[in-house]
């Protein structure tokens, strides 16, 4: 009875343990901690999987697109699922047990934790990066949202992938942009396929046609031509494939409204990744005004061009023409002087003096007139080098007797070699010279000659001497034909010379003018164009 | 205009169509002290007549000298020098071109057509009077080839 009462203890004990494990087990179950139970039957271990009412749920979860991740307070991540750890590049295991703000970077930290600050009131929602585990960032969506579980507070997140969306916003924006720039440039730029129909066209385009243009055929929509016909879309094509572009070609084209346009045509192929053409951009310039505008500059210059050869003609024809009766003028007077002088009373001698006075004045005018209308005339062929040291030396040679009389001292730098005729250049030093003598004043004339050159290949000549100068005043004055400061009785000539130097230097495109004080001599200078930059060997 | 050949006076063709300067070329000579028998031509056309007549006739007398104007009427004094150098008769005789041309390319050009002298009229009496000794000078030069 005694063991009896013993087995019946220990029995009512194995029995409690038992009924103990098995509320357990019912407990983990009613908790949703138990897959699949076990059973040991006659033909061995049995799995049964256990499917509670979640399940579904559980299944949407982990097959949904978007990554979920449970977190709790601190950040420690309780739960997520394959997509979150696909998203990162990191996989489940290690993601679970983790720190969120690993998956986070330091610029979005703050904005992580101000989401993290709002879901307290339930939920909250912002975009973000996540570094994933190669280091490149994925744009996300994040929601997060308050998830009470077993009195705890923690928090769910839903995490939508960016990258496509971003993706396709950029193609969306760059296509947009595209068309903005077709709609905005203010060339008309048309995009063709390789059959010729217009799959772009920009306003500037449309306006061209004058109708919107748009999957029309090219050649009818824009009825170009060269002088070689028609440019059709076969012969633009061919000629894309074969030069591989057409850069600024000339055509024209008149619209079925009758207006007349110039055109430059440009044409860039369009090469699928397999170097197939799939069409071209084209851009036709309208240079319609710009072609009007040299035509008119054409014309203008052709009748400017006549005019001046007119009037060079009328200034020789007059000239020249003129010479013959006033040749008759000045020597009959002198015949009449001959003889009647002293036969007429004293004042018809003084008449018939100056007569032959102003006969001679004007044959001189003439003459230096005629001078001046050819002094740029170009002699035969291009204007060679031509040495100026030589040139100089040639022509101090004429003044030799003028020197040794005036007891003149002439100095002169190195001088370069010039593009110009040798006939203009020893015009200039002989007129500038020239002048020099004439307007040297009481001393002794000293005279310097030298050469500076410039950046820009041209050289300026200066002529110094110290002579009597020429007042401010007068500067621009002195190279005006017939422009003289002194009269006759004191200083002979026309005031021809510096107006003849000013048109040989113009006619070289260069510059003259003289730097000078009244009583203090003068410095002409003059630019001439270099045929080289150094200096020639005098 | 032509005066009757006279064969102790000089012969001159005178090619010239100015009076006035006419009237120098004959003061010139004057001055010089030349007589002479004149040929005036105030053309050029008139001028070539009067070279085919002594060519096609021998019997008609050869200026001496001639005086050729080079900006005559009707032809240029280049072809009149021309002529002048294709005649058989006058290939020889002096020619002098009187110009009031200051282009050395026109004196260039006539001296190559055969000119013997060229004389720019001057614009004072003194200086064209000068054309008297000139003419006086190509006559007594051309003498010794006659």
């Amino acid at each position: 009875m005694q063991v009896s009462e013993k087995n019946q203890v220990e029995r009512i004990a194995e029995l409690e343990q038992r009924l103990a494990e098995a509320e357990e087990t019912l407990e983990a179950i009613r908790q949703g901690d138990v897959d699949a139970v076990v059973i040991n039957g006659p033909t061995g271990e049995q799995v049964y999987a256990l499917e509670g009412p979640d399940h579904p749920y559980r299944i949407l979860v982990e097959e949904m697109h978007q990554g979920t991740v449970t977190l709790d307070p601190d950040g420690l991540v309780l739960y997520c699922n394959r997509q979150f750890a696909a998203m990162v590049q990191t996989p489940v295991e290690s993601v679970i047990g983790s720190q969120i703000h690993q998956y986070l970077t330091q610029d979005d930290a703050a904005a992580f934790s101000a989401l993290i600050a709002a879901a307290a009131g339930g939920h909250s929602q912002g975009e973000l990066n996540l570094l994933a585990g190669n280091d490149q960032l994925v744009p996300v969506l994040l929601s997060l949202n308050k998830l009470e579980v077993s009195g705890i507070q923690n928090l769910c997140a839903v995490i939508t992938d960016l990258t496509e969306a971003r993706r396709n916003e950029a193609i969306v924006k760059e296509e947009q942009l595209s068309r903005l720039i077709l709609e905005q440039t203010a060339e008309p730029v048309i995009v063709i396929d390789a059959r010729g129909k217009i799959l772009r066209a920009g306003e500037a385009a449309r306006r061209l046609a004058g109708s919107n243009v748009l999957f029309q055929d090219f050649g009818v929509a824009f009825p170009i031509f060269d002088q070689d016909g028609p440019v059709t879309v076969s012969r633009l094509v061919s000629d894309v494939r074969s030069q591989n572009a057409l850069r600024s070609v000339e055509v024209n084209m008149s619209t079925r409204e009758g207006r007349a346009y110039a055109l430059l045509l440009s044409a860039s192929p369009l090469w699928s990744p397999g170097r197939e053409l799939l069409g071209c951009v084209l851009t036709l310039t309208d240079i319609t005004g710009r072609k009007r505008a040299e035509e008119a500059l054409a014309r203008q210059a052709e009748q400017l061009a006549q005019s001046n050869s007119d009037l060079r003609q009328f200034a020789y024809s007059a000239s020249h023409d003129l010479q013959e009766p006033l040749r008759h003028l000045a020597i009959y007077t002198e015949l009449l002087q001959q003889r009647y002088a002293g036969k007429l009373d004293p004042e018809a001698d003084q008449f018939i003096e100056r007569t032959i006075d102003a006969a001679h004045r004007m044959e001189r005018l003439l003459r230096d007139l005629l001078a001046y209308t050819h002094a740029a005339d170009a002699p035969q062929g291009d204007a060679a080098s031509v040495d100026a040291n030589s040139v100089l030396a040639k022509v101090l040679a004429t003044f030799e007797q003028h020197i040794a009389k005036e007891n003149a001292v002439i100095t002169s730098g190195p001088l370069p070699v010039l593009c110009v005729h040798e006939v203009h250049l020893s015009q200039l030093f002989q007129n500038l010279i020239s002048n020099s003598f004439k307007y040297h004043g009481n001393a002794p004339l000293k005279l310097h000659i030298w050469a500076d050159g410039a950046d820009d290949g041209t050289w300026r000549l200066s002529v110094e001497d110290n002579g009597i100068g020429i007042d401010g005043r007068y500067h621009q004055q002195v190279f005006g034909l017939f422009k003289r400061l002194h009269g006759s009785s004191r200083y002979t000539g026309n005031g021809i010379g510096l107006a003849i130097c000013q048109k040989i230097v113009q006619r070289y495109g260069g510059k003259i003018w003289v730097e000078s004080t009244s009583g203090e001599g003068s410095i002409f200078r003059f630019t001439l164009p270099g045929k080289e930059s150094a200096h020639a060997k005098a | 205009m032509t005066e009757g050949a006279q064969p102790d006076r000089l012969s001159l063709l005178l090619v010239e169509d100015s009076p006035a300067d006419v009237y120098l070329v004959r003061e010139a000579m004057r001055r010089e002290g030349l007589r002479v028998h004149w040929d005036i031509a105030d053309d050029g056309e008139w001028a070539i007549r009067m070279i085919d007549e002594v060519d096609s006739n021998a019997s008609t007398p050869c200026p001496d000298v001639m005086l050729l104007d080079l900006n005559v009427p009707r032809c240029t004094g280049d072809e009149v020098l021309e002529r002048i150098r294709r005649s058989p008769r006058l290939a020889h005789t002096p020619v002098v071109i009187m110009t009031s041309s200051e282009s050395l390319d026109d004196r260039d050009r006539l001296m190559k057509l055969g000119a013997t002298e060229y004389f720019r009229k001057p614009s004072n009496l003194r200086e064209f009077m000068k054309l008297g000794r000139l003419v006086r000078e190509v006559h007594e030069r051309s003498v010794p080839l006659k």
